[in-house]
C-alpha cells in the first residue's frame, strides 16, 4: 500500500509544479494552499515552550438529557408504586452534574420530567433546534420505551438510554439495543452512564482532532469517514528539517533529565542519545502546534532507514502518549486512530504492536519499541520502564515498558472507519531482548476466547491496560462501527477436502 | 502531490473557456464545463430534466462561487419551463483522495404542481447498482436514496453494488448451468435480490453455490438471509468442497407484508475472504415439494416461479431503465434537493452501505479543511 513510486519516466513533482505555476490557469489557490500545508510556519522558535497537555483537543461537548416518566401517581406496572420517583431523580440529577463536571461536558437536563407524548414532541423539537452532540434519557417507567425510540428516530442524534433496573425487560433492551445510534444501559450502576457520556466526548475529540500524517512527499488534508478526524499529510522531510533546527534548549535538557531520572535502568543509550530523543519530543510538539494539530503518525522507520535523524522517535512518542497526545508509528494511519481510541475513550495510552504468535505457549507476544507508561490512566502513576536503544537499528532511545503481570489487557484495531477488532487477554510476562529479537517493549499475552494464538486478527493492534471490551463495543454500536473479534474456535483444526 | 497525480493534473490543461474548477488543497482539480457537466478522470456526468412543459435543453449559466466565502465551488443555473435547475459542485476532502459533491436543486416557480424526471447522463459503460454507478470495480457516482415511487422497479432483480462474473465457477459433475456464473460483492458488501410476490405469501426458496476460488475451510463462509426464514451460514468448501455445486433451502415468507421477498448473501464479520458469492436462485410456490438434487441438476427450473442464473446472461437489475432517474412530483412553489457524490482523480465515490457521509458532514469537512488552511496561511486569507 505504501510503496514509493520510483518510475523515472514520470514527470517529477517539482517539474510538474513548475509547469503548473506557469500555466496561470486558476491553480494559484491550490498552489498557495499546498504551500500553506507544506510550509513550516515560523510561528514557534526552538526555544519556545509548548505544554504537551494543551495539544490535546478541548471540544465543546453538549448533551441533551431528560427524565421520561408516566403521569403520577404510579399504580402497578414497573417500576411499581413503591418506587420513589423524586428520590431517584434527585440522585441521578446529582450524579449527572458530577459526571458532566468531571468529563468537561455541558449537559442540558430538561427542568421537569417528560410525562406524555406532547412533552416528548416538544423536547424533540428543542433538540432538533439545538443539535446537541448526544442525548441521554433516563427512563422512569417501563412504558416509556416507545418514546425513546421515537426520539432517536426523529433527531438522528446518538442516544444513551439509562434504564434503571425496574424499567426494562429483555425484550425492551434487546429491541432498542439493535436500533442504530442507541446505547442502552439497563443497570443501577451509574458508572455505565458516565461511560456512555465518555463515548460522546470521545467522538467529539475525534472530530476536533487534526492528525499530522508525516510521510512521503504529499501535502494535503482530508477528513475520515464516520470519525470526522482531519488528516493533514505533510512531507516526511518536514520532521527532520525541523529536528535539525531544534537546538539543545533548557526544555530539551529537562526532558532528557526526566527520561533518565524516572528510568529503572539505562542499558545502551548514552547522554547524547537522551538529548537527541528529547529534541525529537520538542520538535514534535512544535510541529503539532504550528499545524494546529493534536496527533501525529510518522514514517519513522523510513527516516531511520534513510539516516535522516540520529534517533528514532520512540521515547519522544512515549512522552507524548503519556500526555494524552496520540503519536503513532510507521505512518500507520489506522494504527494511530486505534491509539487515539484508547486515549479518547479510555483516557489511557497503549502501544501499537507487531504481533507474534508464541506457538509453544499458545500466547501472543505484542512487540514494539515504544509504549506509554501511564498505563492505568493519564492521571495515574507510570509503570517502570528501562531505557534501551531501538533494537532494529541500535540507535537512539526506545522504551521497554514493563507491563503489570497478570493484569487484563485489551487489543483494538480499526481496520477502517467502519470496523474495529476488539480482543482481550492477560499479561503473562514481559519478554526481554535478548534472548528474544524484535522490539524492546515485548509483552506475552494469554488471549481470552481464542483457542489458537495463530488466529489472532490484525496487525499493529493497540494494546491497552484493562478489559474494556464492553466500553469499546458500546462506542462502536453508538456510532455505527462494526465490532469483531478473533475466531473463538481454531481455524486450523481441519484441512479442506482434496 | 505525487508524480502520477501531477500527470493527471496536467491532462486537464487547458481548462475550457467558461469552465469552473473544483479543488481541495493538495489535490488535482475537477471542472464543471460551461454546459454544467462535471468532468472527471473517468468521464463526465450531466444532469437532464424532462417532463411536461419542461424543455430538455436551454441556456445555462455557470459561474465560480465561494461557499461561505471559503469553499471554491461551481454553480450552474438554468430555467427549464416552470422549473429552476441549480447545480452546485464542490470538492469534499474525503479521505483518502476526496470526492466531488454535486447538489441538484429543482424548484417549481410558476405556482403549479410539476411532474419531472431528473436523470444523469453517464458514460455508456456505466453499470447502475443500488444507489451507485460503477465503471469496472470503481464506484464513480453515489446517488441519494429515492423517496417512495421516485424510482420504478422491475418484478425482480438485483439491487446491490455487486459485480456479475460469468464463467467464474468451475462446477464438477452434472448440474444446472447457473453454477458457472456468479455475482460477487466486493470488500464486505452484500449481494441483494428482490422478488415481487403476493403480499404475506410464503415460498420455497433454494439458493445455489459453487466455490471455485477458496481451497481451505473457513475462508469464505456465507451468511444467507431469505425473508421470513431463519438465516443460514454455510461454508461451501466445508459443506460441498471446491468446485462442487450445492444448494440450501429456505421456507420464505413476506414477513413485512410489502409484497417483496428480499434475499441477501454476505460474509460474516472476520471472514478472511470478504467477497460473498451467489450462483443461483429458485423460488417455488410453498406447496411445491422439490428434491434438492433435481433442483441442483436444473431439472425443476420450469416449475419455479422465479429461476435466476445469478450473474448469467438473463440476470437483471431491479431498476428497469439502466439509467439513474428520479421521477419527482413537485408541489407548487416547492423545491427538492438531491446530493450526488462523484469520484474525482484517484478516488471512488463512497459505498452507501458502509459510509456514514451525509451532505451535511461532507460540507462540514470541506469547511473545516479550508478554514484550517486559511488559519495557517495568510495568503489564502487574502484571496478570500
Amino acid at each position: 500500500m505504501n510503496t514509493i513510486h520510483n518510475c523515472h519516466h514520470c514527470v517529477s513533482r517539482r517539474d510538474c509544479l513548475k509547469v503548473l505555476s506557469l500555466s496561470a490557469l486558476g491553480t494559484t489557490l491550490i498552489g498557495s494552499a499546498v504551500k500553506a500545508i507544506a510550509k513550516e510556519a515560523a510561528q514557534t522558535a526552538p526555544g519556545d515552550y509548548i505544554d504537551a497537555a494543551l495539544l490535546r483537543p478541548r471540544p465543546d461537548v453538549r448533551v441533551g438529557a431528560a427524565f421520561l416518566e408516566l403521569p403520577r401517581p404510579y399504580w402497578l406496572g414497573w417500576p411499581g408504586t413503591t418506587y420513589d420517583l423524586d428520590k431517584h431523580q434527585n440522585e441521578y440529577r446529582a450524579l449527572l452534574t458530577k459526571s458532566s463536571r468531571q468529563l468537561g461536558i455541558h449537559t442540558d437536563l430538561a427542568a421537569e420530567p417528560i410525562h406524555d407524548v406532547a412533552g416528548v414532541t416538544a423536547w424533540i423539537k428543542k433538540i432538533q433546534t439545538e443539535k446537541p452532540h448526544g442525548l441521554l434519557v433516563m427512563l422512569q417507567h417501563i412504558h416509556c420505551w416507545p418514546w425513546a425510540e421515537s426520539i432517536v428516530k426523529e433527531t438522528g442524534i446518538p442516544l444513551i438510554v439509562f434504564a434503571p433496573v425496574g424499567t426494562a425487560f429483555t425484550g425492551h433492551v434487546g429491541r432498542a439495543s439493535r436500533v442504530p445510534g442507541v446505547r442502552v444501559l439497563s443497570t443501577l450502576d451509574w458508572s455505565a452512564v458516565e461511560e456512555g457520556l465518555r463515548m460522546v466526548r470521545a467522538k467529539r475529540l475525534f472530530e476536533e482532532t487534526r492528525l499530522l500524517w508525516i510521510r512521503r512527499s504529499e501535502s494535503n488534508e482530508t477528513v475520515l469517514d464516520r470519525l470526522g478526524t482531519k488528516v493533514r499529510a505533510v512531507p516526511r522531510d518536514t520532521f527532520n528539517l525541523a529536528y535539525d533546527k531544534q537546538t539543545v534548549t533548557a526544555e530539551v535538557r529537562d526532558a532528557a533529565s526526566d527520561m533518565r531520572r524516572h528510568a529503572r535502568r539505562i542499558v545502551e543509550p548514552k547522554p547524547n542519545d537522551l538529548l537527541n530523543s528529547a529534541r525529537c519530543f520538542v520538535t514534535a510538539k512544535r510541529l503539532l502546534a504550528e499545524h494546529k494539530a493534536n496527533a501525529l503518525s510518522m514514517d519513522c522507520l523510513g527516516m531511520v532507514s534513510a539516516k535522516l535523524v540520529p534517533t528514532p522517535p520512540c521515547f519522544a512518542w512515549t512522552m507524548l502518549q503519556d500526555h494524552g497526545v496520540t503519536a503513532g508509528c510507521e505512518a500507520d494511519l489506522w494504527g494511530a486512530m486505534s491509539l487515539m481510541l484508547t486515549s479518547y475513550l479510555l483516557d489511557r495510552p497503549g502501544y501499537m504492536n507487531d504481533p507474534v504468535p508464541e506457538t509453544a505457549h499458545n500466547t501472543l507476544i505484542a512487540s514494539h519499541c515504544t509504549s506509554g507508561t501511564r498505563l492505568a490512566g493519564f492521571d495515574k502513576r507510570p509503570v517502570p520502564y528501562i531505557l534501551r536503544n531501538h533494537s532494529e537499528s541500535a540507535l537512539g532511545v526506545s522504551t521497554q515498558v514493563l507491563w503489570p503481570v497478570n493484569e487484563p489487557v485489551t487489543l483494538v484495531r480499526f481496520t477502517s472507519a467502519n470496523e474495529l477488532i476488539v480482543d482481550t487477554g492477560k499479561v503473562v510476562i514481559n519478554v526481554d531482548t535478548p534472548p528474544a529479537g524484535g522490539c524492546r517493549t515485548s509483552v506475552e499475552l494469554r488471549m481470552d476466547n481464542i483457542e489458537d494464538c495463530r488466529d489472532v486478527l490484525g496487525f499493529h493492534q493497540v494494546v491497552t491496560l484493562g478489559n474494556h471490551r464492553r466500553a469499546l463495543q458500546g462506542f462502536c454500536e453508538l456510532y455505527g462501527i462494526k465490532h469483531i473479534h478473533s475466531p473463538e474456535h481454531s481455524t486450523f483444526g481441519e484441512k479442506a477436502p482434496a | 502531490m505525487n508524480s502520477r497525480r501531477c500527470l493527471a493534473l496536467l491532462l486537464w490543461l487547458p481548462v475550457a473557456a467558461g469552465a469552473v474548477e473544483l479543488q481541495s488543497p493538495g489535490f488535482p482539480p475537477s471542472r464543471m464545463e460551461a454546459d454544467g457537466r462535471l468532468v472527471e478522470d473517468w468521464g463526465a456526468v450531466g444532469v437532464r430534466l424532462t417532463g411536461n412543459a419542461v424543455p430538455e435543453s436551454g441556456p445555462i449559466r455557470v459561474e465560480a462561487v465561494k461557499l461561505e466565502q471559503l469553499i471554491p465551488a461551481a454553480r450552474a443555473v438554468a430555467q427549464r419551463g416552470p422549473v429552476t435547475l441549480t447545480l452546485t459542485a464542490y470538492r469534499a476532502p474525503v479521505w483518502p483522495a476526496g470526492v466531488d459533491v454535486l447538489t441538484v436543486r429543482v424548484e417549481e416557480t410558476r405556482g403549479q404542481p410539476a411532474a419531472i424526471t431528473l436523470g444523469l447522463d453517464l458514460p455508456a459503460k456505466a453499470r447502475i447498482g443500488n444507489r451507485t454507478v460503477a465503471l469496472g470495480n470503481r464506484i464513480v457516482v453515489t446517488c441519494p436514496a429515492p423517496q417512495a415511487g421516485e424510482v420504478p422497479l422491475r418484478d425482480w432483480g438485483y439491487c446491490d453494488d455487486a459485480t456479475s462474473m460469468p464463467n467464474w465457477g468451475k462446477p464438477i459433475g452434472a448440474c444446472d448451468p447457473a453454477f458457472r456464473n456468479i455475482r460477487a460483492a466486493l470488500n464486505g458488501g452484500t449481494i441483494r435480490y428482490q422478488f415481487s410476490v403476493p403480499k404475506r405469501s410464503t415460498a420455497n426458496v433454494v439458493l445455489g453455490f459453487c466455490e471455485s476460488h477458496s481451497t481451505e475451510l473457513g475462508i469464505r463462509p456465507l451468511v444467507c438471509h431469505v425473508e421470513g426464514a431463519p438465516p443460514q451460514t454455510v461454508d461451501p468448501i466445508a459443506k460441498w468442497g471446491r468446485h462442487k455445486p450445492g444448494v440450501l433451502q429456505f421456507d420464505a415468507r413476506d414477513e413485512n407484508r410489502d409484497g417483496k421477498l428480499d434475499i441477501t448473501v454476505r460474509t460474516p464479520a472476520g471472514a478472511a475472504d470478504r467477497n460473498p458469492i451467489l450462483n443461483a436462485i429458485w423460488i417455488y410456490p410453498s406447496a411445491t415439494t422439490v428434491k434438492l438434487e433435481d433442483v441442483l441438476a436444473g431439472s425443476l427450473n420450469s416449475a419455479a416461479t422465479y429461476y435466476v442464473d445469478v450473474g448469467g446472461p438473463k440476470d437483471q437489475s431491479l431498476f428497469p431503465t439502466d439509467k439513474v432517474e428520479y421521477h419527482l412530483r413537485l408541489p407548487a412553489n416547492s423545491a427538492r434537493e438531491l446530493t450526488f457524490c462523484v469520484a474525482c482523480v484517484g478516488s471512488s465515490a463512497p459505498t452507501p452501505s458502509t459510509s456514514a457521509w451525509t451532505p451535511e458532514t461532507l460540507y462540514r469537512a470541506a469547511l473545516n479543511v479550508w478554514q484550517g488552511v486559511s488559519s495557517v496561511n495568510p495568503e489564502s486569507q487574502k484571496q478570500k
